[in-house]
């Protein structure tokens, strides 16, 4: 018979030891590293809905839907976790501080319904034109410009009546009923077209 | 004498990608070979002139699964030819140590698979194991073991988290002692000679004829090797040596990527220790109109780009030469007079990417090739006329 080497049977006895180099996956749960990219995940108080994420995303795996009937007036942010690549360009592009969508250690993503479970939603309040009620922007984005302009923000009445509303200082009857395009729209939550056509009139 | 035929794919049962090789057999030699490819053919090119310069690299990313760095790091070099400008110095140390730990798993993979292929998967096992820790390392420094998602034109999108640093050096210096064995087992190992010496020899002029690139011309004797001959990235400003050996057999190729792993070792610890500070990215915006090219020696050898902008956010024409390109037609100066059971290893020895190379298929509807190599150069002509008219050139 031939005798083992000494390197075989030294790695004999660690092996022995230490056991396996495989690790017992599904009963044992995998932590990835901390700079795995893993899913990216919506912080619905740091998002302002600005869609940056959904420009910038190469695989098209970020989307959005505007709901503006049935009284309510909300943008859905979608993010579809089947065609995702997990690049991270969509957090390198958030506008909030990067804080906005942020890539987590999440690497179990499987599921059993494409059509209901493949992605991960949050809603974000809308403003909407106060004449013609096309979608302007999100508030908290518009809140985000005021903030980042400053004293600037007051040259525009969309900003800061937004800001106002918010604050709960205007009073809604004040504003005209007039639905004329006219000079008494000029001091409304507009959208850039209605804005021109007041300021034409 | 009658001759007979075998046929290997559509499925490659060992390389697992789809290429047909036919070897025409006279007994056991080889007398004669073709290799088709085309099963593959996923319109990268097409595909990434859609996306803007920024959201291509990564679909560039995808053209092969191990070499996820080297096409993103010519076709960013293409992009950056247009304009042209240079990165910042930390984004080329940057790229410069994720393209090299790509080298070392890449290398550490053919290894295993030529174990493998060779019957010898004690070598598989051991390879493929040491492999994982250089995979751990490329996901602590850019969040993924393949995919890196870290280039960008104008620079890289992230940058290494400072604090990950020692445990990446002390996970390197930990495989070191591993490859010294596995070194010490491949080379003295009197199977592999038996098996790998001698075998499939492409001489040095063969290499030339063919412009064959990367591990495969340099086991041939032809010192040729992006990183020295137009340096770029981090490559000469750290000492590392080309490893060029002379006999051009199949065990001359396990030398050069053996020994490539430990230069690759190395650059990754100059770069390590190296790395300066400052920017990370130029925050390119726009893209002149104009041509490009770009250049990064994978581990198969050259991968080549070539970028023409017509000053949109989208390039206007991409063109991706990858390595196996070149290095495949030497398989007819290599396999022919050998017997099949050595067909084998030497057809896996060039380290081919089939997906790669996948670039155009024409065939009729009985699946035969409508273009040979003089319709090719004829159709290349006509194009370069047309392109000139176009462009209004002589």
């Amino acid at each position: 018979m031939k005798l083992p080497k000494a390197r075989e049977l030294v790695e004999a006895i660690k092996a022995l030891i230490v056991g396996p180099y495989t690790s017992k996956f599904p009963y044992k749960p995998h932590v990835p590293y901390k700079s795995f990219r893993g899913q990216p995940k919506y912080d619905p108080d740091k998002c302002v809905g600005c869609l940056a994420c959904e420009q910038v995303c190469p695989a098209e795996a970020i989307g959005h839907e505007d709901i503006t009937d049935g009284g309510e007036a909300k943008r859905v942010m979608y993010h579809y976790t089947d065609t995702c690549i997990f690049c991270g360009t969509c957090e390198l592009a958030c506008i909030a501080d990067n804080e906005g969508i942020k890539l987590s250690n999440d690497w179990e993503l499987a599921f059993f319904d494409r059509k209901t479970e493949s992605f991960e939603t949050i809603d974000k309040e809308l403003q909407l034109c106060e004449i013609c009620g096309e979608v302007i922007a999100c508030k908290d984005h518009l809140r985000w410009i005021s903030e980042r302009i400053g004293e600037l923000s007051f040259s525009s009445p969309t900003l800061y009546y937004s800001k106002l509303k918010e604050l709960g200082v205007i009073d809604e009857n004040i504003v005209s009923a007039l639905r004329d395009s006219g000079r008494s729209d000029r001091f409304k939550i507009l959208c850039a077209r209605c804005r021109r056509e007041t300021t034409l009139t | 004498m009658a001759k007979s035929v075998i046929p290997i794919g559509p499925w490659h049962p060992l390389q697992e990608e789809p290429e047909f090789f036919t070897l025409t057999v006279d007994g056991e030699t080889v007398v004669d070979m073709d290799v088709s490819i085309g099963y593959n053919h996923r319109g990268i090119e097409k595909l990434s002139e859609m996306k803007s310069f920024d959201q291509a690299t990564f679909v560039i990313e995808r053209i092969c699964g191990i070499c996820s760095t080297s096409h993103p790091f010519a076709y960013t070099r293409a992009v950056e030819d247009v304009i042209p400008v240079e990165v910042p110095d930390r984004a080329k140390y940057i790229r410069t140590i994720i393209a090299e730990t790509e080298r070392i798993h890449s290398h550490l993979l053919w290894l295993g698979l030529a174990g493998h292929f060779l019957g010898y998967n004690t070598i598989y096992h051991w390879v493929w194991k040491l492999r994982e820790e250089i995979l751990d390392v490329c996901e602590i420094l850019t969040g993924n073991r393949n995919n890196y998602a870290i280039f960008k034109p104008g620079g890289v999108r992230r940058d290494f988290n400072m604090d990950d640093i020692p445990l990446v050096l002390r996970k390197i210096d930990g495989i070191i002692p591993t490859v010294d064995r596995l070194k010490k087992a491949i080379l003295d190992d009197p199977v592999l000679h038996a098996r790998l010496k001698g075998i499939g020899i492409l001489t040095k002029e063969e290499v030339i004829d063919y412009s064959a690139l990367g591990p495969t011309a340099r086991a041939s004797g032809v010192a040729k090797d992006v990183r020295k001959d137009a340096p770029y990235g981090a490559y000469d400003r750290v000492d590392w040596d080309m490893i060029v050996t002379e006999n051009g057999d199949v065990f001359d190729k396990v030398v050069v990527r053996v020994l490539e792993t430990y230069e690759s070792i190395k650059i990754v610890k100059t770069c390590i220790a190296e790395l300066p500070g400052g920017e990370i990215d130029l925050n390119i915006k726009d893209i002149p109109p104009g041509e490009g090219i770009g250049a990064h020696e994978a581990p198969r050898g050259e991968t080549f780009h070539y970028i023409r902008s017509d000053g949109t956010n989208r390039p206007a024409r991409h063109k991706v030469r990858a390595p196996t390109f070149m290095n495949l037609p030497t398989y007819k100066a290599t396999v022919i007079g050998e017997t099949i059971s050595y067909a084998t290893i030497i057809l896996a020895a060039i380290d081919p990417c089939y997906c790669c190379t996948e670039r155009m298929a024409v065939r009729d509807v009985e699946g035969k090739r409508l273009f040979g190599g003089p319709d090719l150069v004829k159709l290349s002509q006509e194009k370069t006329a047309r392109m000139k008219r176009e462009m209004g050139m002589p």
